[in-house]
């Protein structure tokens, strides 16, 4: 028999603990060969109010198992996302949940006012890894009150799931995410890409046109576990693991280490059916186990 | 698309440290279309997949052309007969070909012969005539694969034929232009022939147009990407200046005198 997979992030219930990661799957129509009964959710690519172009190339390096991106968070602003995907959403048989994106605390508010009730939209993912234009540019996910006020500012909106993606790039994850759940989150999503950087020795100048970039992929993998444990262990809401996941066995450790699902980013540009991958790997290793539920998996979160 | 366990069956060099690679892949030739790419993932091997033109297509094989320039070429170039790569492809937008064209000249540069040969196919399947103009810096770097009835040869320091550039050489009017070739090449394509079909390079992510990591800068605002709307571009509509130019695909070949740069070493590569 197949073990049951499903998982319950506050009130949405998914149908796998994989959903596919922001900015690694587009809008949901684009990628080919997926085995669709393995998605559980979709992120879609972030979201801004209006029309972004994007960072001039290059956008991409790769680095030793992984890949620095500054892709400037390019997309077609809300009205467009409205026309042109949540119509071919609301069919789908997954949620998709939208992230969005602002510069201001005003902006994420508005941003979700639109969105919200409209068929097709899930709920939100919040990316508070943008800078906050009313402070200097200081990133919101810096800062616990700015973190919070963003969520408040989304939650205030909408009754619809509100997923708050936490940044690696802080010093103390754990007061941020107290402070997102307090703001009413309902899972927290960790973690988003480490900043890094790339020099070409050609031309002595950063090799991304942006300096800065993202880091994803395997080399953040125990990084990010780590801060997925730490979250998991300070807040009371769901956490969604991300971070350089590629095969079942890697999903299966942010799971152990208390998350309750996982996002595949990355891995996806290699290979299309990387969630399916993951997700068949996962209730394989259940079988073998002879556990007939996601929910017999041993947790390690050990209360000191 | 296709997805395909694909095994090395053919290896041949056609240039100095320039190499063949053919895999039996049949849906993936049998679709694969002039200008249109493959991308290559190697299990070990680097994080992301590898894109290349198709060279061929035929007999349930897909060619592509190469030179070892870092990690992912190097490789590939180490593979042995039935060693297996997958192939994702074919992907992009290829060619367009318009038999009111009557002629069509086949511009290219160094590697940029990459997808010549499936344009001259499909330029004569739709009924047009074909004169190819490839350049190269030396006679021994042009490829030595042609079965067209016309070719110009060029090369920088005159060693065979046109001594000069490709586009330099090319004489005639000809009903349409396609080239391929390092982006400086085609940024002087756009000037002399503006409504060319050019095919660009770019660093790639995932080749099927979710990462938004091969961005072109387009003349008239804004980006899209190389592995959907593009590799192809009508000429003009791309913003030259702002594509870069020259692309470095390793971190360690200026580095160390004691690991020589497998760009230029081509002894090492194995044929």
């Amino acid at each position: 028999m197949t073990a049951d997979l499903s998982v319950d992030l506050g009130h949405l219930r998914l149908r796998g603990p994989v959903i596919a990661a922001s900015g690694t799957f587009g809008y949901g129509t684009e990628v080919p060969l997926l085995e669709r009964r393995t998605l559980a959710a979709v992120v879609s690519k972030g979201i801004f109010l209006r029309p972004r172009p994007g960072t001039p190339p290059p956008r991409i390096v790769e680095t030793p198992s992984g890949m620095l991106n500054a892709i400037g968070l390019q997309g077609p602003g809300a009205e467009a996302l409205l026309r042109d995907y949540a119509p071919l959403w609301s069919a789908w048989d997954f949620p998709v949940l939208v992230n969005i994106n602002g510069e201001t605390v005003e902006e994420y508010g508005e941003l979700t006012a639109q969105l919200d009730g409209v068929p097709g939209v899930g709920g939100f993912e919040v990316n508070i890894s943008c800078p906050n234009v009313e402070q200097g540019g200081m990133y919101f996910g810096n800062d616990p009150r700015a973190a919070a006020d963003v969520t408040r500012a989304v939650r205030r909106r909408t009754k619809l799931p509100v997923w708050v993606k936490l940044t690696p790039n802080v010093g103390d994850i754990a007061e941020v995410a107290r402070a997102v759940e307090d703001a009413g989150a309902d899972a927290l999503c960790a973690v988003n890409t480490f900043l890094g950087m790339s020099i070409d020795l050609h031309s002595f100048r950063p090799r991304l046109s942006f300096r800065t970039g993202g880091l994803s992929g395997p080399a953040i993998r125990p990084l990010a576990l780590h801060l997925a444990h730490q979250v998991a262990r300070n807040v009371q809401v769901p956490v969604i693991g991300i971070g350089g996941i590629a095969g079942p066995e890697d999903a299966l450790e942010f799971l152990v280490a208390g998350c309750a699902a996982v996002q595949v980013g990355t891995a996806t540009f290699a290979d299309p059916r990387a969630i399916a991958g993951v997700h068949d790997g996962i209730a394989a290793y259940l079988e073998s186990k002879g556990w007939t539920s996601l929910k017999e998996l041993p947790r390690y979160l050990p209360l000191d | 698309m296709f997805e395909a366990s694909a095994p090395l069956s053919e290896r041949r060099q056609v240039a100095r440290d320039m190499f063949v690679l053919g895999f039996d892949a049949p849906a993936v030739a049998a679709a694969a279309k002039a200008g249109q790419f493959v991308n290559l993932g190697l299990q070990p091997g680097p994080l992301l997949r590898r894109p290349f033109s198709v060279y061929r297509a035929g007999g349930g094989r897909v060619e592509i052309v190469l030179r070892a320039v870092g990690e992912g070429t190097s490789q590939l170039l180490s593979l042995r007969e039935g060693d297996l790569v997958s192939v994702l492809g074919p992907l992009g937008t290829g060619f367009r070909f318009d038999p009111a064209w009557r002629s069509v000249a086949l511009v290219s540069g160094g590697l940029g012969l990459a997808p010549m040969l499936l344009a001259a196919r499909d330029a004569r399947a739709a009924g047009l005539s074909v004169h190819w103009v490839h350049g190269a810096r030396t006679a021994w770097d042009l490829g030595s694969e042609w079965d067209g009835e016309e070719a110009t040869w060029a090369t920088d320091d005159g060693s065979r034929g046109f001594q000069g550039s490709a586009v330099a050489a090319v004489e005639e009017e000809f009903g349409a232009v396609l080239a391929c070739g390092p982006n400086p090449m085609l940024a002087a394509v756009a000037e002399r022939w503006p409504d060319a079909q050019v095919a660009v390079e770019t660093y790639m992510g995932c080749g099927t147009g979710v990462c938004l990591g091969c961005a072109v800068p387009l003349t008239a605002g804004g980006y899209d990407r190389a592995c959907r709307e593009g590799p192809v571009y009508r000429a003009a509509d791309v913003d030259w200046p702002a594509l870069p130019s020259h692309l470095y695909y390793t971190a360690v070949p200026v580095a160390s005198p004691s690991r020589p740069s497998p760009a230029t070493g081509g002894g090492e590569v194995p044929v």
